[in-house]
């Protein structure tokens, strides 16, 4: 009666465990990207590591949008009103007196955007890719009219100087809410129910709904998560500078799009991991600590972030796959041109 | 094998008549021509409401600002319509172009500048092109990370510095040059239009450029290579957004790397508002250029109206969430 | 080894009369079956007979028009919470997986236990281990489907359906992508199962399988039932007979008198996934058929050959003129006079929402255009003679091909093809989906293409279809070709046992 079929080895071996262990994960990309940033900054500015607070910061504040981004990208949508969220939010703390006041304003009107882009895409149905493309527009506006088109100071000026003071050791509490928000994350997406499935809506939204996962709440769950922690990140922005810039948000779109796709998050949807984006965005935040350290200009900056988020998007594996395929296809058509001859 | 029996019992079901008709619902003729319409009301109420609309001044400043980015909008709806969403990287492409065209002929002589900024035009075009076309990739991302890249380099190589250009060149000529009450750029616009219009509907590649939108699989089965086509379409709205900077250029006779600010979104704005689908497929120039005038005419106002830009920028994103919004509704409603 | 015919216990799950319509078209009509508990019931059809439509019907996926479906004696509602609950459980193909989540995670896909809404992930492995053991395979819980092999996916699928321990457990061509170890294996574990009072529903084409394990069996014909019965009690040449609905004998008189000429294409040691090395020729004039059951890899071959997917081995040579010319790619191959109408016509084949004379144009640019300039006036003429003659109805060149039904559908997609006069056509499954009119009409037009003299490869599930129109049929099994029937050695019989590898006269 116990007839077993023995199908897939089990692997007992500790190096075997190890290999299969690092074969099935997909942060590939990032740790190879962290190891380049890291030897190469090693080298040309070792300053960095010994300043390290500085690029714990910056790795912190790209961490904390891409952690969000990574959430909505494993469901295979995009969301890509973070940056206005940040700066809508980064007013509202600001413009409100009473900061403990402002905080929780903030952070509820993130949520609320977040709810306002889960409608358009779970309940309309539009692509996410526009409907949020459309919402950024929108809320950059709302971002100027708020704010009156110029920064806007905080009241409390003392909190905000106080926020950016270290609280334990070299950690600020941007940082300690980046650690807090990583983990809550990290345990959402690997050991909830609700997180774990959103790898089903975004691998097989159709398998999904037939198991009868709730997909269009979980979409919900996922943009509100995406502006709660966006708002957090205004939030946090405008308190260390103690004044809100309707601005603010561009470059750190961009690295967080880098940190979460080259951390091994595919766009599709259902793939990747929130240790990547953690990986991708202290590659990041390394390299854009480092340049700025070393002189180079905002522009050069932008030039290598967006060049690295280019090469991102263009090698998914997946994506590489196929095209390495049709490569390899073509060349063993062409290996041998006949000479003339007709069939028999 | 559940799934083909399912398909193929639908397929049987269809011989009930050899031909289906389509009843196109009120939803379905407002997403259709509801912009035609809408502008002319559009129009109508703002010379009777609005002061100071209907003066020579303000037509003519009307069309400067909507030349350059009407043309943008024309060339990116090549991009539009094959269903790549956009080409967010305009904002960087308008701007090189102009700073280009000015820094270079200052020194150089316009010839050469044009053709340093065709060059450019070419490398945007192209990295975008085979990005999407050949390696698959998102065309949003693409074109984001583009617009950093090329925003980069223009920053870096004219180091935020303003560019003139001189007193009495021909630019300037070009600027200040009008046709009645319409200034050249706004006949560029036109001519553009009609240009790219026959391109889209009367070649090969515009044909293409458009079943790829409406399905890509069966664009690439019928021999097509795909690839060629993308990097064709945005080739196409790198010219345009070349061109579109000549003209911003001229009409300030100045260039500087922020002077594109917006362009991205406005183009888009004016393309879906004009009833292209952002789904791709469906569109064409001519509606986006009834969009520009829309979205043109309805700045216009809101500035006339005191009303700030922050205001105007949430009053175009809603547009384009609402315009969206239509269309989605209306193609689940052609479904059923 | 015959199994037990259980005609005592229980009914546990019956369908009484059910009625299923899609549009004007009758899928099933009035079908009523019964299952004891620990029986294994074949369900038995040929494509289109209604079988994976009922099966839909019993696992709530869809809801009937007529009949109601009775499990333990209630009446069960439709939507498929409510058949799970009521114990039914189907097994989807493979498809129905999440490939980056872990086989524990998929067998308990949304019904994962939880406290506080975190994963008891002890409990879960536990009731995921407990499901595999069950259907006795061994796998590493914490793998990702995207990992294992078709073989494993599927068996992880039987095991998500049995980890709720139902009491019917459906099963849809499980076999289809299985070798012959893991078939065996397969029906083994389901003897298993039923030995222990799970009624299981066995939907299959495979005679030798249904013979092997299956108490009794229903036969679809067309929607109806037209047989049920003990397997001890039928034969395997009664059960295709009842399937098929005709004698076995072949009407000569529709076979064409194929005069083949020279050899248009070669295709030498094609390898791709599905496709486990392949060789052959298609001549002028010769219709050649690619006969064998789903999932045996005939699609993934002649897609191979001219190239739309991927080969990993293996050479293609067009003949033509007495030059040879080696296939690179699907641009090349069709360059070089290939034309291919694939399986899907509406997502590969057409653009549904261009005109008729827009979806001619798409493979005839460059003949109707002039330095890239599409020439109106040519286009409207070249597509109305195309139009009309393979038949279109109404031929109107500028109505939306969305609009046409599926037969004229398909005619357009041949149309476009022909304008480029081809010297070799593939056709996948050309008539799959459309009316008998059509049909007829799309016949005459290949056999009118191969008396021009063009080459034609042809797939076809459809048995009398590929008997009627092609001069050899090669059948395909496991990726390979099983065996060449050359004119008059082709019936039903030698087709099918090449294709299910094999002998249907012996129990």
């Amino acid at each position: 009666m116990s007839q077993t079929m023995q199908i897939g080895e089990r692997e007992t071996s500790l190096w075997g465990r190890l290999r299969l262990t690092i074969a099935r994960r997909t942060e590939g990309r990032g740790v190879v990207l962290l190891a380049a940033v890291l030897i190469v900054v090693a080298f040309t500015e070792p300053l960095v590591f010994t300043s390290y607070q500085v690029s714990l910061g910056r790795i912190a504040l790209i961490g904390l949008v891409a952690l969000g981004l990574t959430a909505v990208i494993l469901m295979g949508e995009l969301d890509l009103s973070v940056a206005s969220t940040l700066a809508v939010s980064g007013v509202v703390v600001a413009l409100i007196p009473d900061i403990r006041l402002g905080i929780i304003a903030a952070l509820v009107v993130g949520v609320l955007i977040g709810v306002v882009n889960a409608f358009f895409v779970a309940i309309v149905g539009i692509n996410s890719f526009i409907a949020t493309l459309g919402m950024l527009f929108a809320l950059r506006g709302l971002a100027f009219v708020l704010s009156d088109e110029a920064p806007v100071k905080i009241t409390d000026v003392e909190a905000g100087i106080a926020f950016g003071q270290p609280l334990i050791g070299p950690i600020t509490p941007r940082v300690l809410i980046f650690i807090l928000a990583f983990i809550a994350i990290q345990v959402f997406v690997s050991r909830v129910k609700a997180g774990r499935e959103f790898f089903a809506v975004g691998g097989n939204r159709q398998a999904a709904y037939d198991a009868g996962i709730p997909v269009k709440r979980r979409i919900f769950t996922g943009f509100m998560i995406s502006g709660f922690v966006a708002a957090l990140a205004g939030v946090i922005n405008t308190l260390e500078r103690t004044a809100a810039d309707p601005t603010a948000g561009a470059t750190v779109l961009l690295a967080s799009f880098a940190a979460a796709i080259i951390g091994g998050n595919y766009l599709k949807g259902g793939r990747g991991s929130i240790v990547g984006t953690l990986i991708g965005a202290t590659a990041l935040g390394v390299l854009q600590v480092a340049l700025t350290l070393s002189g180079v200009q905002v522009p050069i900056q932008q030039i290598f972030i967006g060049g690295i988020l280019l090469l991102a998007v263009t090698t998914d594996p997946a994506n590489l796959r196929a095209v390495l395929g049709s490569v390899r296809s073509l060349r063993l058509g062409r290996s041998k041109l006949q000479t003339p001859g007709s069939g028999s | 094998m559940a799934k083909e029996t399912l398909t193929e019992v639908i397929a049987v079901a269809e011989t009930e008549s050899a031909i289906t008709k389509s009843k196109t619902s009120p939803l379905e003729w407002i997403a259709e021509n509801g912009i035609f319409v809408f502008t002319a009301l559009l129009i109508l109420a703002s010379v009777v409401f609005v002061d100071g609309f209907a003066s020579l001044v303000n037509i003519t400043d009307v069309f400067h600002r909507a030349a350059p980015i009407g043309i943008v909008a024309v060339g990116m709806t090549f991009v539009v319509i094959s269903g790549n969403y956009l080409d967010l990287s305009v904002v960087a492409q308008v701007a090189t172009s102009a700073v280009i065209l000015i820094a270079v002929s200052n020194e150089y002589g316009l010839p050469l500048a044009m053709l340093a900024a065709l060059l450019a035009a070419a490398v945007f075009g192209i990295v975008n092109g085979v990005a999407v076309g050949y390696f698959k990739a998102n065309a949003v991302i693409v074109t984001l990370s583009t617009t950093y890249i090329g925003l980069g380099l223009l920053r870096y190589f004219s180091g935020g510095s303003i560019f003139f250009g001189p007193p009495d060149g021909l630019i300037r000529e070009f600027g200040l040059g009008k046709l009645g009450p319409v200034p050249y750029s706004a006949l560029v616009l036109l001519i553009m239009t009609i240009i790219l219009g026959f391109v889209l509907n009367r070649t090969n590649f515009g044909f293409l450029v458009r079943s790829f939108g409406v399905n890509e699989r069966a664009t690439r089965l019928s021999g097509t290579n795909t690839a060629a086509v993308v990097i064709g379409a945005f080739l196409v709205t790198a010219v345009a957004a070349m061109v579109a900077g000549w003209v911003l250029a001229a009409f300030s006779n100045t260039a500087v790397s922020a002077m594109s600010q917006g362009y991205d979104f406005r183009a888009l704005a004016a393309i879906i508002v004009g009833g292209t689908s952002v789904f791709g497929g469906k569109g064409s120039v001519l509606r986006t250029l009834v969009g520009v005038i829309f979205v043109s005419v309805l700045t216009n106002v809101l500035v006339l109206s005191g009303i700030s830009f922050g205001y105007q920028q949430m009053a175009l994103g809603a547009l384009i969430v609402t315009a969206v919004t239509v269309d989605a509704l209306s193609r689940k409603v052609a479904k059923r | 080894m015959t199994p037990q015919a259980s005609q005592s216990g229980d009914v546990v799950i019956e369908a009484r009369g059910i009625v299923k319509r899609f549009g004007g078209a009758v899928a099933v009509n009035n079908v009523s079956l019964s299952v004891r508990e620990g029986e294994i019931h074949a369900v038995v059809g040929e494509n289109g007979a209604g079988k994976s439509t009922l099966m839909r019907v019993l696992a709530g996926i869809i809801e009937q028009d007529s009949g109601e479906v009775v499990v333990a004696g209630k009446p069960l509602e439709s939507g498929a919470k409510n058949s799970i609950a009521a114990g039914i459980a189907l097994v989807h193909q493979e498809l129905s997986l999440v490939p980056e989540m872990t086989v524990a995670e998929n067998i308990l896909l949304g019904y994962a236990p939880t406290r506080f809404g975190f994963t008891k992930s002890k409990e879960l492995e536990a009731i995921a281990a407990e499901a595999l053991e069950e259907i006795g395979v061994s796998v590493d819980l914490n793998e990702r489907i995207s990992r294992l092999s078709v073989a494993l996916r599927q068996f992880v699928e039987i095991a998500r359906a049995i980890a709720r321990k139902p009491k019917v457990l459906i099963l849809d061509e499980p076999t289809a992508t299985l070798t012959p170890a893991e078939t065996d294996y397969l029906l083994t574990m389901l003897q298993r199962l039923a030995a222990r009072g799970m009624s299981i529903i066995y939907i299959s084409h495979r005679i030798p399988e249904v013979i092997r394990i299956c108490d009794n069996v229903t036969i679809l014909r067309d929607g109806q039932k037209v047989m049920e019965s003990a397997v001890v009690e039928t034969s395997p040449e009664g059960i295709v007979d009842q399937m098929v609905g005709r004698e076995l004998k072949l009407d000569l008189q529709s076979r064409r008198d194929a005069k083949p000429g020279d050899v248009v294409l070669r295709a030498e040691g094609i390898r791709a996934p599905g496709v486990n090395g392949v060789d052959l020729e298609v001549r002028a004039g010769e219709i050649v058929g690619l006969g064998g059951l789903v999932g045996a890899g005939r699609t993934e071959l002649v897609r191979a050959i001219i190239g739309a997917d991927n080969r990993t081995a293996g050479r293609v040579t067009k003949f033509k003129d007495g030059r040879a010319r080696t296939l690179a790619g699907y641009q090349s191959a069709i360059r070089n006079g290939v034309a291919y109408v694939p399986e899907e016509r509406r997502t590969d084949g057409l653009a549904l929402a261009m005109s008729v004379s827009d979806n001619i144009t798409l493979t005839n640019r460059d003949e109707l255009s002039s330095f890239g300039i599409q020439l109106r006036g040519k286009i409207a003429r070249f597509s109305q003679d195309l139009a009309e003659k393979v038949g279109l109805r109404p031929p109107e060149i500028r109505r939306e091909a969305g609009q046409y039904s599926g037969g004229n559908q398909q005619k357009i997609v041949i149309a476009k093809w022909l304008g480029r006069r081809p010297d070799f056509i593939v056709l996948d499954e050309p008539t799959r989906g459309v009316d008998v009119g059509a049909k007829a009409e799309i016949h005459k037009l290949v056999k009118a293409l191969a008396d021009e003299g063009t080459a034609v490869l042809v797939v076809s599930s459809d048995l009398p279809e590929l008997l009627e129109l092609a001069d050899t049929i090669h059948v395909i099994r496991d990726g390979k070709i099983a065996g060449t029937l050359q004119g008059d050695e082709a019936n039903e019989k030698t087709v099918m046992s090449l294709a299910a590898g094999e002998k249907m006269v012996d129990a």
